[in-house]
């Protein structure tokens, strides 16, 4: 055999160091940066505090509306030049969402970001609004999301969040809405979200070579005309966790596979345990080699993938589990998804799992944080959770400093097996009454 | 206007056994890429060896002589590392990015799957990843509304027995039927070091590179005659333009306007790939801007066109758009017809040129702005045309694509005889 049966070990490590971070107040708004010396492309990002938590209840959807609004053109110029224009850079607006920001970004070779940011700012401080294209805006957001639901999985994971968090929250409900939602929109709830939080300053996120870039001159550009300072988002919501399991059966009739979404409350995002919390997900479901997929996909064949983890945004948190499972075999996925999380909460990790887990999350820190897109994305979470500049290096630090017992602790203080809401969503007529022989919980229809 | 889409060193070299290896030093981060390209796609699989390819991405991740079942996944993520595998009808490519000090964990554990999988792979492993590529299938393709257009496509483009005729997810009967030593010699054959090129970009140098690549695959033995795909680089014409209508359950009629175009790589495909941005890259493209707010017949998320980069054939250029509440499947493919017909006879202005010339500037340094994004195109030009070097020469030739070019180009290759046309349709209106 002409292979080295040895496995080499590390050389020597060279330290990653996050890019130096540069904040400056201007024009009433702050400039938030990061140097990418030599890069040729240059990301900024406008990050507004209203992300889908600011959206009233029963206006699901609001944000997604208005972001695409946006583009219909501004006081200066109709959609079409604005499109041009924009595209004439060599960029699109690209919008996102979450629980706690609204942003908008541009992505060009870094002479251009200047006027990428004029033109960035001009569709998010001066859009026209007319009233008929909101109405058609929203008719086509409405539109989108009933092509969506068609999909397996928004309505399995409505359903898990109605359940965990209750449909009479905002938070209960889905993050971009459902069609019925957003079919309800008028043009006034547009326009006046759209002048209640689009016309604060907020954060500009800048990743590029700042050598060529002019930070006061980009932040007077994103900052011009706006007025208003922030506004308290409110502390951690106390979400109850449920007496007993139960079994949420979402029909989806002639479907090939079930569709799993499986969770349970969890800490918010400033929680002292984040770091052991996230390892201990790492572990059991967060990686390709965690404990879910090694024993659904490779031990069993029962899937193409499944995946657990902790996710937390400001308020709240949810340790969720997602997977797509053959019809035939959804009992019996489920009876050992949900074993693999109770043994998990029951006996820890091992030390050879943490090893993996610490090494894996660290090693991203470097091997992941490339792109400007990658290096703004970062820069944002520092904003959106008031983090400090070496916040990349402590966590990398913390990481890799957690032990088995402090993981483990996490595990049995944050995994909730008797807790969980199983969703499932395929054809019930074929696995009802499989699902209902496994003793997992109650089986429930969902809402409406 | 710049002079070269890859302004880092490129350095190359060839091992004894014929194993290509480029290397691109760049010291900005302590990490680095590290790609092979096999020359193995689903257009090398005979009759009743479809989905092979496919299928050994997967078994690769599933042990060879020296590393356990799933143990690569373990220790390219213990390492920090990210990684993954693809397959296409052209080729199939590992990789993985991992902190700088364990390249040579990288470069062992790829020695030891490109020549030692085949003693062990077993029997219960080949059944576990057939099932999950059946999973894989039914996932990606068969639960999802629109998702087997792909597989419905390529037979409609490419007649039997030409290379790119079956999708590479393959035949589930094919990877039902084959045995053990069938698997077993699909592997001896194509995973050999002179079948492949071994890219390392990012914070390593060559000399490095070079010499660790001699230790862990140089005395991995060179494959003496490795059988070539099929040719596909002419494809008898259709005789006629050719439909397919599925009705189905889909929530609206989406229709796919499909033509056989050039080759990835030649001045054509070069002169397509700007013609696709004009049509159906962004909200300024003539597909958004006729169907989605012209007409507002199609729905203004889902319209586009796009270039699939196969090097080996006449290449698909792929138009699609999906129906707005109320409209019909003809009427909507009259309109995508009706659009693309006009790339010959409309020309295309300035501005438009120019935004298509920039979004694709900025889709390319996008692609350059990581190591790994960097090694795969690295890895692509070493295998498909000889030489890593000419990547430098893609961006400059899309900024010198003229108007003429494109309505040139349309006339030859978009006429309506040669036109693909496949119409989903919702049960309901059948």
């Amino acid at each position: 055999m002409s292979l080295i049966a040895d496995r080499p070990g590390p050389g020597l490590a060279r330290p990653y160091r996050f890019p130096q971070v540069v904040r400056r107040g201007v024009a009433g708004g702050q400039v938030v940066a990061a140097h990418l010396p030599g890069q040729n492309l240059a990301v900024a990002l406008l990050l507004l505090d209203a992300g889908a938590g600011r959206e009233p209840v029963g206006r699901e959807g609001l944000g997604a509306v208005l972001a695409k609004a946006l583009e219909e053109g501004t006081t200066q110029r109709d959609a079409t030049t604005y499109a041009l224009a924009v595209e004439g850079l060599g960029t699109e607006l690209v919008t996102g969402l979450d629980w706690d920001s609204f942003q908008v970004s541009v992505q060009v070779p870094v002479d251009r970001l200047p006027a990428a940011v004029e033109l960035l700012a001009e569709a998010v401080r001066t859009p026209r609004l007319d009233p008929d294209d909101v109405r058609r805006v929203r008719d086509d957001e409405a539109t989108a999301l009933r092509m969506d639901w068609a999909n397996p999985g928004p309505r399995a994971e409505a359903a898990l969040r109605a359940d965990l968090f209750g449909a009479e929250n905002r938070w209960g409900r889905p993050m971009y809405g459902d069609p019925d939602s957003v079919a309800g929109l008028d043009v006034e709830d547009v326009t006046v979200f759209h002048s209640e939080w689009f016309l604060r300053p907020g954060t500009l996120i800048v990743a590029g070579d700042l050598e060529r870039l002019d930070l006061d001159a980009l932040g007077a550009a994103a900052f011009a005309g706006t007025g208003g300072g922030p506004v308290t988002s409110g502390g951690p919501i106390d979400v109850s966790l449920r007496a007993g399991r139960r079994i949420i059966l979402v029909d989806r009739p002639g479907s090939v596979q079930s569709t799993l979404r499986l969770g349970h409350p969890s800490p918010h995002r400033a929680h002292p345990d984040h770091v052991p919390s996230l390892l201990a997900g790492t572990v059991l479901g967060g990686a390709f080699t965690s404990r879910l997929n090694h024993l659904i996909r490779e031990v069993r064949g029962y899937t193409y993938g499944i995946r657990g983890e902790f996710a937390s945004s400001r308020r709240f948190g949810r340790f969720a589990v997602s997977s797509g499972v053959q019809t035939a075999v959804t009992a019996p996925a489920l009876v050992e998804a949900v074993g693999e999380i109770s043994r998990t909460q029951a006996g820890g990790v091992t030390s050879d799992e943490l090893a993996v887990a610490r090494s894996w999350r660290a090693g991203q820190l470097s091997v992941e944080l490339q792109s400007p897109r990658a290096i703004a994305s970062a820069l944002t979470t520092l904003v959106v959770h008031d983090l400090p500049d070496d916040y990349h290096a402590r966590l990398r630090e913390s990481l890799l400093a957690a032990d088995v017992d402090q993981v483990s602790a996490a595990a049995a203080t944050h995994l909730h097996p008797e807790s969980l809401t199983l969703v499932v969503e395929g054809d019930a007529a074929l696995i009802r009454d499989d699902l209902a022989a496994t003793d997992l919980g109650e089986i429930v229809d969902p809402p409406r | 206007m710049p002079d070269s889409g890859y302004p880092w060193p490129i350095e190359t070299t060839r091992l004894d056994n014929g194993l290509r290896v480029v290397v691109s030093e760049d010291r900005t981060a302590p990490a680095v890429a590290v790609n092979l390209w096999y020359d193995v796609g689903s257009r090398h699989e005979p009759d009743g060896q479809t989905g092979f390819a496919h299928l050994f991405e997967h078994l690769m991740f599933e042990g060879s002589v020296n590393v356990a079942k799933t143990e690569h996944m373990k220790l390219v993520q213990g390492a920090g590392g990210s990684l993954n595998a693809t397959t296409n009808p052209d080729r199939t490519n590992y990789f993985e990015t991992v902190p700088a000090e364990h390249l040579e964990l990288a470069l062992w554990l790829e020695a030891d799957r490109m020549g030692g999988l085949v003693p062990a792979l077993t029997r219960e492993t080949l059944d576990n990843q057939r099932d999950v590529v059946k999973n894989e299938r039914r996932q990606r393709y068969e639960n999802v509304p629109y998702g087997d257009a792909w597989l419905r496509l390529l037979p409609l483009l490419y007649p039997p027995g030409h290379p790119y005729h079956h999708a590479t997810i393959g035949s589930m009967a094919d990877l039902n039927a084959a045995d053990l030593a069938t698997f077993q010699d699909f592997h001896r054959t194509y995973y050999a070091p002179n079948n492949a090129v071994l890219t390392v970009v990012g914070d390593a140098t060559a000399a490095e590179v070079f010499a660790l690549a001699d230790k862990y695959f140089g005395a991995l033995p060179a494959r003496e005659s490795i059988p070539a795909a099929p040719d596909g680089r002419h494809v008898p014409a259709g005789g006629g333009p050719v439909t397919e209508t599925v009705r189905g359950a889909v929530p609206a009629p989406r229709v796919f306007v499909a033509h056989r175009t050039h080759a990835f790589g030649t001045p054509g495909y070069d002169v397509l790939t700007v013609l696709a941005t004009v049509l159906g890259s962004g909200r300024g493209s003539r597909l958004y801007q006729r169907l989605a707010d012209g007409e507002r017949i199609a729905q203004p998320d889902l319209v586009g066109a796009y270039g699939v980069d196969l090097a080996h054939a006449p290449a698909p250029l792929i138009a699609t758009a999906t129906a707005r509440p109320g409209v019909g499947g003809e009427r909507l493919a009259a309109g995508v017809a009706e659009v693309v017909d006009e790339l010959a006879t409309v020309p295309v202005t300035a501005a438009e040129l120019d935004r298509a010339k920039a979004l694709l500037s900025t889709g390319w340094w996008r692609q350059m702005s990581t190591v790994d994004g960097r090694a795969d195109v690295l890895g692509r030009y070493a295998t498909q045309f000889g030489d890593p070097a000419v990547a430098a020469e893609r961006l400059p030739a899309w900024l010198a694509v003229t108007a003429d070019q494109i309505a040139a180009l349309a006339a030859e290759v978009l006429r309506a005889e040669d036109r693909v046309t496949l119409a989903y349709l919702p049960e309901e209106s059948a």
